[in-house]
């Protein structure tokens, strides 16, 4: 354990960076099959309305179409509980009514719009005050509201800690429903053998998939095969089944493969965007700066699906609940439904929405106290000890990484040293020292900080075996969604079996050859997978090593591996050959579940950022943007600045440009396009100085926690903050556009 | 898409009777605009009839009358004419602020001056609004944020060209070809708002054509600087814009354009602020009133009122700027 880090910690070249960078790596609507068919799928036009009449004539009789698929005769499993795969009402202007397979994308384009519909519409609501009004059409039946109430977390009582608080300071937020605008529209190519089904997707889990596409069809699970090609880009959202769903029922119904690709216009509407929320938080305060409690609402917009609605609602909870110490906190996480495209999970699920009203809270709490904000921060952060409490969590159970009792304690927490590292950089103490004058442009720097639940998954499974000539092959079924797992697991399985990463091969993305795993989700592949993969490497290392004592007579403690195979204290070399000659088993497995029945497994950060606001034009430059992380060790240090960058860069979006625009007087979604939904482009883009906290988390694995979603969470508050500093003016609407700005200035005057 | 025909003529008349024998058919240049349109379903001709074949439409001629630049000039070309941005900055400035520079390549002059709408409503194929014959016009009392707050009656789009507010502060002209002949209008009157007719922005008719944007000798020379309000650093149009041109003799400012661009239906020239700037000192002028006094027409819809600050700051700015200049 004490040899020095062959792999880890260094930064390997990505393992997919040939492929792309010239061309080669293929995505899902690369892929084509002798005889195939090009789907496409009829949407509604109208926000919420009753199918009354589908006539499908006019498309089977159009030459080229060899199948057309309607609400009346899919299968009847569902895609999610109020998913199923065509439904006889739809529910936003753009929801999936039938689809037709043909010989080319042309004559199934000509086709669709000779599908004859009979709607009866409805009233529909754009956003969540329509949808809970007295009287608001339902959009599932029932309440509009999910299970009709909140989701409650608390700890404490937030009554008591608001009676001895000696100031309360509260603020109410609105973000923006952003849709993560993947470079890769989602595309499915299907083929029915008559037994097995097999789709090659865009998919950042292809063994749920194969369970969501078998449930959905009616079939076992062993006659459907999944495999994940290249992804073009997910950040969450591309866990949505029912494009590849709707060309397999039209790959079976023609007995022909079936393409389906959608357009980008249509990506927008039919992917998953962010929840769009309403949100408040309310602080109790002692004048010593003592946090007495903590009331945090929020309000979501899930559009016309639940898709990962509760899931995203308690992560917008979390920072409330757990990042600042504090006796009485409470969440209250209300979902609902609108006619607006749906939302889903995207990178950080509620984090960033939840992080930007608390963060914003924050400042405002040092500033009416008259405190530093950094001050007000280090002091009440929440520490490695926990938060205070008693556990509930009975002993010997894994607790859970998102946690509202307090009396448990991380497992790693570098969040103050994030804080000092990240102060330090961007040259600010968090004292107010900086130049405010009557000129034009004014400066200012703001912080926020965060946590988040990521790195435990599932159970995690992962195998590995060795050829003769001393090369790997990794198996995992976990999908690389282009964050780069791929090499960052291979870097792990080198690591154990000192060789170079270049010798291990994957095996990923084909459900026939690949043990069950998760999603690509919740930043748990380097953690989760990567327990797996360190397990089953050991695993394999411990047979080479018996094996070998076992033929050379060496104690096991004397002998160790390296890329030549098996090396005894007395220099001599057991090649890999020799092993699968005697017949020895080469392979090893490993299972974990993971996580800890003593700690909670937390990622954390503090990011600052130097703004220029011109009060004339409402422009935001920033000017020095530092991401300060506690993801563990770095087990590839330039692919993990690379993903903050990049998560800063997404999140830009998120604060200053993005947002889907729904029409409110008639439920069309304005802007599906790059040109209308305003991603950031590279010009808009600030040099983003990344420093990773010295934390070697003590379960990880080689120490490392998770990092894929953790660099969104920040960017909002953190400029918000900053604005504020420069021009004394609170944003509490996302995203900051200079119009806003412009307008709060004007308010001023 | 769908099938449609393709003509690339090599003459101006051939063009011209093309586009008059079939009524369906519509001019195509460098395709940025119209090939979206086409995408969409906005609109759909039976043939386009391209300018590229035309190799006179390409020409850049100065001579004692000015600069005259062909309708089919790219947008590249023209910003990276070192000659161009010697004599006429503004020009250069504004046709470098326009998309990317993939678009630019292929973008025209003609084209871009000849643009449809980006107003959303127009640009998505479910909403019949009036400048598609429909009988509403749906940013009235929908998301109106990039509309008009000036010169909108009935209809509320913002005029997208950079390059034509760009234009206007150099009091430009244009050579239109039309029924036969040539003739050349100043480029104020080439625009149209929806108070005259709707469903167009500007005099064309089928069968016309854009040849030339001329800008006089007089008006070259000049300092000039364009400003343009965006959200995004590239691939946005104008919130709103601001051209300034002024010829300086020491510091009495002897000639000016101000033009003014996406905040109303046409770009606009704003004759009472280059009166003011006229015969004044350079230095601090206080534009303030002259300002005020050109947006009181302003009629904010519900949530694009800030455009009438920025619009007057970023003027200001610009007069600032050409005065740094000198």
């Amino acid at each position: 354990m004490d040899e020095p880090l062959l792999s880890v910690g260094r930064s390997s070249r990505r393992r997919d960076i040939h492929a792309k960078v010239t061309g080669e790596a293929k995505y899902a609507a690369d892929l084509m099959l002798p005889n195939m068919l090009h789907a496409r799928i009829l949407r509604s036009p109208h926000p919420h309305a009753r199918i009354k009449r589908v006539n499908i004539n006019g498309a089977n009789s159009h030459p080229g179409v060899h199948a057309t698929v309607t609400p009346y005769d899919v299968p009847a499993g569902k895609i999610a509980p109020d998913l199923p795969i065509l439904d006889s009402k739809v529910r936003y202007v753009g929801d999936e009514v039938a689809a037709v397979a043909a010989e080319d994308i042309f004559a199934a384009d000509e086709a669709v719009q000779l599908i004859d519909v009979e709607y009866e519409i409805l009233s529909f609501s754009t956003n969540t005050d329509q949808s809970l009004a007295k009287g608001a059409e339902p959009i599932h039946g029932g309440s509009n509201l999910i299970n009709g109430g909140p989701i409650v977390e608390q700890r404490g009582n937030v009554d008591d800690g608001f009676r001895e608080a000696d100031l309360i300071v509260e603020e109410s937020f609105t973000t923006p429903g952003h849709s993560p605008a993947p470079l890769e529209p989602r595309a499915a190519l299907t083929s029915w053998d008559g037994k097995v089904l097999t789709v090659w997707k865009s998919s950042r889990g292809i063994h749920a998939d194969r369970t969501n596409i078998a449930n959905a069809l009616g079939l076992q699970e062993s006659a459907v095969r999944v495999i994940g090609p290249h992804m073009g880009g997910g950040y969450g959202g591309k866990d949505e089944t029912r494009t590849a769903v709707i060309a397999a029922v039209l790959a079976i119904k023609s007995g022909r493969p079936v393409r389906i690709e959608l357009s980008r216009k249509e990506e927008f509407l039919a992917g998953r965007r962010r929840h769009s929320t309403k949100s408040s938080v309310k602080m109790g305060l002692k004048l010593d700066g003592t946090i007495t409690a903590i009331h945090a609402v929020t309000v979501m917009d899930t559009g016309a699906y639940l898709s990962s609605g509760p899931g995203v609602a308690r992560r917008a909870g979390q920072g409330a609940l757990y990042l600042y110490r504090c006796s009485n906190v409470r969440y209250d996480g209300y979902i609902v439904y609108t006619n607006r495209p749906t939302a889903g999970s995207y990178r950080a699920l509620g984090a960033p929405q939840g992080h930007f009203a608390l963060e914003s809270v924050v400042d405002k709490a040092a500033e009416a106290l008259n405190m530093n904000p950094l001050e007000f921060r280090l002091k009440n952060h929440v520490g490695i000890e926990g938060q205070p409490g008693e556990r509930t969590t009975p002993k010997n159970i894994i607790v859970d990484a998102q946690p509202v009792e307090g009396g448990i304690r991380f497992s790693s927490n570098g969040l103050g040293q994030c804080i000092r590292l990240g102060s330090k950089a961007v040259g600010w103490d968090g004292s107010s020292n900086v130049e405010r004058n009557d000129s034009v442009v004014k400066y200012g720097v703001g912080m926020s900080i965060f946590l988040y639940r990521g790195g435990p998954g599932g159970r995690s499974r992962a195998s590995i075996n060795v050829n003769s000539n001393g090369e790997y092959t990794l198996f995992t079924g976990v999908m690389d969604v282009g964050e780069g797992s791929a090499t960052v697991l291979s870097q792990i399985a080198a690591e154990i079996l000192r060789t170079g990463s270049e010798s291990i091969s994957l095996a990923m993305g084909d459900t026939d050859i690949t043990p069950t795993a998760g999603l690509t989700a919740g930043s748990s592949v380097t953690f989760s997978s990567g327990l797996a993969v360190q397990k089953a490497a050991e695993d394999l290392k411990g047979r080479l090593l018996y094996s070998a004592s076992a033929y050379c007579g060496e104690n096991v403690n004397d002998l160790r591996l390296d890329e030549r195979g098996v090396i005894s204290n007395s220099n001599l070399i057991i090649p890999f050959e020799e092993f699968i000659e005697h017949g020895c088993l080469v392979t090893g497995s490993g299972v974990v579940d993971p996580g800890s029945e003593d700690c909670i497994i937390n990622s954390f950060g503090a990011h600052f950022a130097k703004v220029a606001v011109d009060t004339q034009t409402g422009t935001v430059t920033i000017l020095k943007y530092v991401a300060a992380h506690d993801s563990g060790r770095i087990i590839n240090p330039a692919m993990a600045e690379n993903q903050v960058r990049g998560g800063v860069a997404q999140m830009l979006g998120f604060t200053f440009l993005e947002d889907m625009e729904t029409d409110p007087g008639t439920g069309i979604t304005l802007n599906p396009s790059f040109l209308e939904h305003k991603s950031p482009t590279i010009l808009d883009c600030p040099d983003v100085e990344v420093i990773f906290a010295d934390v070697v988390d003590p379960i990880g694995p080689f120490g490392a926690k998770s990092l894929g979603e953790p660099p969104c969470i920040a960017p909002a508050p953190t400029i918000a903050n900053a604005i504020y500093n420069a021009v004394g003016i609170r944003m509490t609407d996302l995203p900051i556009t200079s119009r806003r700005i412009l307008s709060a200035i004007d308010m001023t005057k | 898409m769908y099938p449609f025909n393709y003509y690339s003529p090599a003459t101006i008349t051939e063009a011209s009777s093309a586009l008059k024998k079939d009524p369906g058919s519509m001019v195509v240049a460098g395709s940025t605009d119209l090939l979206s349109e086409m995408k969409e379903g906005v609109v759909r001709p039976s043939s386009l009839i391209s300018l590229t074949e035309i190799s006179s439409l390409r020409d850049v001629t100065w001579n004692e009358n000015g600069l005259s630049i062909g309708a089919m000039v790219t947008l590249t070309e023209i910003a990276s004419d070192p000659m161009i941005r010697r004599r006429c900055s503004v020009l250069s400035e504004a046709s470098e602020t326009v998309a990317t520079l993939q678009i630019r390549n292929i973008g025209t002059l003609g084209g871009n001056l000849c643009q449809r709408p980006r107003c959303w409503y127009y640009r998505s194929p479910q909403f019949n609004c009036l400048k598609k014959g429909g009988d509403q016009c749906f940013a009235l009392g929908g998301i109106d944020r990039y509309h008009a707050i000036l010169g909108g009656s009935r209809c509320f789009i913002v005029h997208p060209s950079d390059v034509a507010t760009g234009l206007l502060s150099v009091s430009a002209s244009v050579t239109i070809y039309s029924e036969g002949s040539m003739h050349t209008l100043p480029l104020s009157e080439f625009f149209v708002g929806p108070e005259s007719d709707v469903t167009r922005e500007n005099i064309l008719s089928q069968g016309d054509l854009m040849i030339a944007v001329n800008i006089p000798s007089f008006a070259l020379d000049r300092i000039g600087v364009y400003l343009k309000s965006k959200e995004r650093q590239s691939m946005d149009f104008a919130l709103a814009s601001a051209a300034v041109s002024i010829e300086n003799r020491d510091d009495l400012i002897v000639d000016a354009g101000v033009a003014v661009g996406g905040i109303a239906p046409v770009p606009l020239t704003l004759a009472e602020v280059e009166g003011h700037l006229i015969n004044s000192r350079v230095g601090n002028i206080d534009l303030r009133d002259t300002l005020d006094q050109v947006f009181s027409d302003a009629r904010p819809m519900s949530t694009n009122g800030y455009k009438i600050s920025l619009a007057k700051n970023y003027l200001r700015r610009a007069i600032t700027q050409v005065f740094e200049r000198m």
